[in-house]
């Protein structure tokens, strides 16, 4: 388990971590959620003792992490997939980790096989592509064989089959009793994935919890509906104090339940084609519940096409 | 901590660069030797013993050594991998020490291995032609300062590497620093002062341990070696308080 207390770093005026925080279980994938710059990456390197923390601790299974004996073996860590000298080969960049805990030379073959990199061990990483290298940083992070894994970003730069690979590599930790925490910001494959989030923004935490929690507390629902008789049921739903967005072939209910909407339309023999109750994305709940806490933001998403004259 | 050495040791003995500089810090001085033989004592006598004409080639091996001593410093922050050493050994002392004696056990063999390829150059030529040499002589000093020379300006290089933490800041301060600023400030201050500063020049202080014969207005061989450590250990002590302290 990965306790998070109170941790704060700052550096020069900018607080990039304010009083944050949170624990992550064993057992389970955490999400960890926030916009560019809300202090997710420092958070982490705090947590491995690369960055010195002015206030507050982080501690695995109760220990703090310069306190570990062969912290290899309970922590294991992907921070950047770009960690690595270019002209070294994938074995041989395994291999250095590993003597650092006397781990035998093997054990670099195993992870290598286990991410599928068996083929490549004696190509140099810098002929490598991103997946390549987040997948041999993958291999660093399960190099131990840790009870926690902490990984940022790792399905950056990954094809499908990658991805999916990635999610299927964390399910199964989780499932063997390890603590999986993992940054990321694709939304849709982690809320495949995540059993809990936790999402921060500006470097304070906005929430903590259970995945169907953070869902209940910020993302949209709603009720749709298709009825041959949509206007006579939009006008008894608004009546009831409900709100209508028609679309094609029928329309959304807001501010009211599928339950009621259905009763309603029993009530007044209206014939319904189709009654769903809807839930927003993960994603269109992150970036409500993120959306004080945005630090940089686009303007537009529009390109002028006269090139800004 | 034999670990952690075997690791830093394993780090800087894959690397291309590593393998380059070596081969030049090695190879170079030896080959400038041999031509010197060749060419220099065509036909004479050599006037001293030949380890210390090798030994005369110590400024040259210490700088190319010092960019090896920087490399063990900053390649990591190059490359990203400081970050994966500080997270599989967290206590950064065990780390600094390790890079250390990478860095002093690299620049030791190295001047070995200087010394073996010069020495057999040396009896090859010069026996081939009947030249009388002689192969060590007494001067033991000039050979331990040989050694020292090349120690403590790859020392110059790592701890300079780990101020900078980039390398080329570092490359640049090693190589202009003994060549061009030392002299340029130690030159100025002689002149405005009309007095010889110069000879406090720390690092030309160290060069001139190798000298077999000690020129009037200079320091004395353990004065001269005390102002060549005493201004790397400040270097030294720098680096690694920084390394100590710095995020990563």
């Amino acid at each position: 388990m990965i306790v998070v207390d109170r941790l704060t770093k700052t550096y020069g005026s900018k607080k990039a971590v304010d009083d944050l925080s949170f624990t992550v279980s064993p057992g389970r994938v955490t999400g960890f959620l926030g916009p560019n710059g809300s202090g997710k990456s420092t958070t982490m390197r705090c947590m491995l003792g690369l960055d010195a923390a002015d206030a507050g601790s982080v501690t695995f299974n109760g220990k703090k992490y310069s306190d570990l004996e062969q912290p290899l073996t309970h922590v294991g860590s992907l921070l950047d997939a770009g960690d690595a000298h270019k002209g070294r080969s994938a074995r041989n960049h395994l291999r250095w980790i590993a003597m650092t805990h006397g781990f035998p030379e093997s054990r670099a073959d195993e992870v290598l096989h286990q991410v599928g990199m068996t083929d490549v061990a004696k190509t140099k990483v810098g002929k490598f592509s991103l997946g390549m290298r987040q997948r041999l940083g993958l291999a660093v992070a399960l190099l131990g064989n840790p009870e926690v894994v902490i990984l940022d970003e790792p399905a950056n730069g990954l094809d499908p089959e990658g991805i999916r690979w990635t999610r299927d590599v964390m399910r199964s930790l989780a499932d063997a009793g390890r603590s999986v925490l993992v940054s990321s910001h694709q939304l849709v494959e982690l809320s495949l994935v995540a059993d809990d989030l936790v999402v921060i923004g500006q470097g304070r935490l906005i929430s903590a919890g259970p995945i169907s929690q953070f869902m209940t507390q910020h993302a949209k629902s709603w009720v749709r509906v298709v009825s041959p008789q949509f206007d006579a049921l939009a006008s008894l739903v608004i009546a009831q104090g409900g709100t209508v967005e028609r679309t094609n072939g029928g329309g959304d209910f807001h501010a009211v339940t599928a339950i009621q909407v259905g009763e309603i339309a029993a009530a007044h023999n209206i014939v319904l084609h189709e009654l769903s109750p809807q839930t927003g994305s993960l994603e269109e709940a992150f970036l409500d519940a993120t959306d004080s806490a945005v630090e940089f933001r686009g303007e537009s998403a529009e390109i002028s096409s006269d090139g800004g004259k | 901590m034999l670990g952690t050495f075997r690791s830093e040791l394993f780090k800087m003995t894959t690397t291309r660069a590593t393998k380059i500089l070596l081969g030049l810090a090695i190879f170079l001085p030896v080959a400038i030797y041999i031509l010197t033989l060749i060419f220099a004592f065509d036909g004479g006598v050599m006037d001293s013993p030949a380890i210390v004409n090798i030994a005369s080639s110590a400024p040259l091996v210490a700088l190319l050594l010092g960019v090896v001593g920087v490399m063990c410093a900053t390649q990591e922050y190059s490359q990203g991998t400081i970050r994966i050493t500080l997270v599989a050994t967290p206590n950064r002392f065990r780390v600094y020490v390790a890079k250390l004696l990478t860095t002093l056990f690299i620049s030791v063999v190295s001047t070995v291995v200087l010394f073996v390829f010069s020495l057999l150059a040396t009896q090859l030529v010069l026996d081939s032609r009947g030249v009388q040499f002689e192969l060590i002589g007494n001067d033991i000093r000039v050979v331990a300062s040989f050694f020292l020379i090349t120690v403590i300006v790859s020392i110059f290089g790592f701890s300079l590497g780990l101020i900078f933490k980039s390398g080329p800041g570092a490359i640049s301060s090693v190589l202009l620093w003994p060549t061009i600023a030392e002299g340029m400030i130690f030159g100025l201050l002689s002149v405005a002062t009309q007095k010889n500063v110069f000879r406090w020049a720390p690092i030309q202080n160290g060069f001139q341990l190798v000298s077999e014969f000690q020129m009037d207005d200079s320091n004395s061989w353990s004065i001269a070696l005390l102002l060549f450590v005493g201004f790397v250990a400040v270097f030294a002590i720098a680096g690694a308080l920084l390394f100590m302290k710095r995020d990563a």
